[in-house]
């Protein structure tokens, strides 16, 4: 009898084995070039385009996992064009303006303060406005396990205050970055409370807190002013009856153990650039938490198909023992990595089928 | 007051204290000590242990931006007092052209980057993001800088990195510069295969890299 992607998933977080090792991305997941290369002439741009094309990607590629987000009801507001670059540049709901240049990643053009006075002042967008429709849509016509997509006060306040200034602030202002990081949070859990009206079947916090080396600020100031209140918000998050994945890049050792306490459910990336290695990670919190991750998203860029099946295979064999894994790129799957690298990571999967 | 100490000066710049780091570097100066002194034995020696600390994981990121913010204010007072001192210029190590290549628009490792640098008193011009060939080119050869610090974070970028050491060594004026790469992809192995003159595989090493060619 076939297990759905659903129920692999769940099962492994409940850290019960079963076919096979659950795979899936967190988030969109996938760039849009990476989606047409897999499913070439199938591709549709129309207005269903999204639903029609991710869906088959994931069923292509054998995904268990969908991220959705709750949607605002208002579209990012043209608000110009960018002086050297010429792209548009949009406000988005939270205030700040972003553009996307040529070749790269989204950018900050207009932060949503540049005071600590004004960022007192700054209130975020009303969460009871936004719709769940389209993540109880992945829910009702698909098998995926539905992972809801939010974020918390670090990663989500520095993409929108600007980094420097929200590091220098944490060091300047902690009682202004305490009350911003409890306006992103408490918004936040109205996105996870959406996501679980709509069916969710659990919610990531996606939440950067650290570099390759190390953590980027001092783990006592995030013990003081800022796990608290992580702590809450997946508190809330078991309240609505939902398991949480945390979500960060770096490395994390130094933060174990105040994650642990926060009580997330599962954490995803586990870089092996930043020293995060699930084998290992598994033998000191296995029996606590469900790591997701880590196929390293350069191996896929720069790699060959031999070598992406055999680490893929060698981790699959390391780390299913007693569930609590489920395998993912180290992160987003950017329209760098080869498509053959990332069918050889998943055909793998299929492969180590028990 | 009680008198002013390199020590001093070295403690404010590891706790940034920038309310009081300007006050301690006019007394020292106005006690007869040299700019340059007083950059190599109190602000320097503070930097360092700020970058040390950085590394070991004992001092995070805001703490290192305000050390930064106090040794610049420090740097901008002695600047003209070094410049006077002495014949070559003011900076004590040498000049630094840092830039994110094309294509790449993150900036986060580059501006650590920079401001390791700045503390370690090197001068560094920041080219930002996306910067071409080109752009490094003349860069280098306007300002005579004597090394240039590549950075990417994409995969997708760093082969751009290749491109611009080519562009360098192209231009027999520039045959004096030093390469030096970085960012969240590159490798000691992938700077070697492009011929980079150094690898520097976090922000504080970078200052250690360059002292390192500095050395040579």
């Amino acid at each position: 009898m076939s297990i759905t992607g659903r129920a692999r998933v769940k099962a492994a977080l409940n850290h019960q084995e079963t076919d096979r090792v659950p795979v899936g991305e967190i988030g969109g997941g996938y760039v849009e070039e990476f989606v047409r290369a897999i499913i070439g002439d199938a591709y549709r741009t129309d207005e269903d385009g999204y639903f029609h094309n991710h869906k088959l990607l994931r069923e292509t590629l054998g995904a268990d996992i969908m991220g959705a987000r709750a949607i605002s009801p208002n579209p990012d507001e043209l608000v110009g064009e960018h002086p050297e670059w010429g792209t548009p540049v949009y406000r988005n709901f939270w205030g700040s303006e972003v553009t996307n240049p040529p070749d790269s990643t989204q950018q900050l053009v207009k932060p949503i303060a540049e005071t600590p006075e004004e960022l007192e002042k700054w209130k975020p967008p009303d969460w009871g406005q936004f719709s769940g429709d389209v993540i109880a849509r992945w829910k009702r016509e698909t098998d995926f396990f539905i992972l809801a997509t939010t974020n918390a006060g670090f990663d989500l306040g520095y993409e929108i205050l600007g980094f420097e200034r929200f590091m220098l602030w944490t060091a300047l202002e902690p009682r202004v970055m305490r009350g911003y990081y409890e306006k992103l949070i408490e918004t936040n859990i109205g996105f996870a409370k959406i996501a679980a009206k709509a069916g969710a079947d659990a919610v990531l916090i996606a939440d950067d807190l650290a570099f390759n080396s190390g953590p980027f600020v001092d783990p006592d100031y995030l013990r003081r002013d800022y796990f608290p209140l992580l702590k809450k918000q997946v508190q809330t998050i078991h309240d609505l009856g939902l398991p949480v994945i945390f979500h960060s890049d770096g490395d994390l050792h130094m933060l174990m153990d105040d994650l642990l306490d926060c009580g997330i459910d599962g954490l995803q990336s586990c870089d092996p650039n930043a020293n995060m290695d699930i084998p290992e990670l598994k033998q000191q919190y296995g029996d606590r938490l469900t790591f997701m991750g880590n196929i390293d998203i350069d191996l896929l860029a720069q790699g060959t198909p031999q070598e992406v099946g055999r680490v893929t295979r060698d981790l699959i064999r390391d780390a299913r023992a007693g569930g609590g894994f489920i395998l993912s790129a180290s992160n987003v799957i950017t329209k760098y990595c080869k498509p053959e690298n990332v069918l050889a990571m998943y055909a793998a999967v299929t492969e180590m089928e028990r | 007051m009680n008198a002013v100490t390199f020590d001093h000066i070295s403690r404010s710049v590891i706790t940034g204290a920038t309310g009081t780091i300007v006050k301690q570097v006019e007394t020292l100066l106005d006690d007869g000590l040299t700019a340059r002194e007083i950059l190599n034995q109190g602000l320097m020696a503070g930097m360092s242990v700020v970058g040390d600390r950085f590394r070991r994981n004992e001092m995070f990121l805001p703490q290192v931006l305000l050390s930064a913010q106090a040794m610049k204010m420090a740097v901008d007072l002695l600047k003209p007092k070094l410049l006077d001192e002495s014949e070559e210029g003011g900076n004590a190590h040498g000049t630094v052209v840092v830039g994110t290549v094309k294509g790449d628009m993150h900036d986060i490792g580059k501006n650590l980057v920079k401001i390791m640098l700045s503390g370690a008193g090197f001068e560094v011009i920041d080219l930002g993001t996306n910067v071409t060939e080109q752009k490094f080119v003349d860069s280098l050869r306007q300002s005579g800088a004597q090394y240039v610090g590549l950075s990417a974070l994409l995969s997708s970028t760093m082969k751009h990195m290749k491109a611009v050491i080519e562009a360098i060594r192209r231009e027999p004026d520039l045959d004096h510069v030093r390469v030096i790469i970085g960012g969240a992809p590159v490798s000691r192995e992938f700077a070697d295969t492009i011929g980079a003159d150094g690898y520097a595989p976090n922000a504080a090493s970078a200052v250690d890299v360059i002292k390192g060619l500095e050395a040579d």
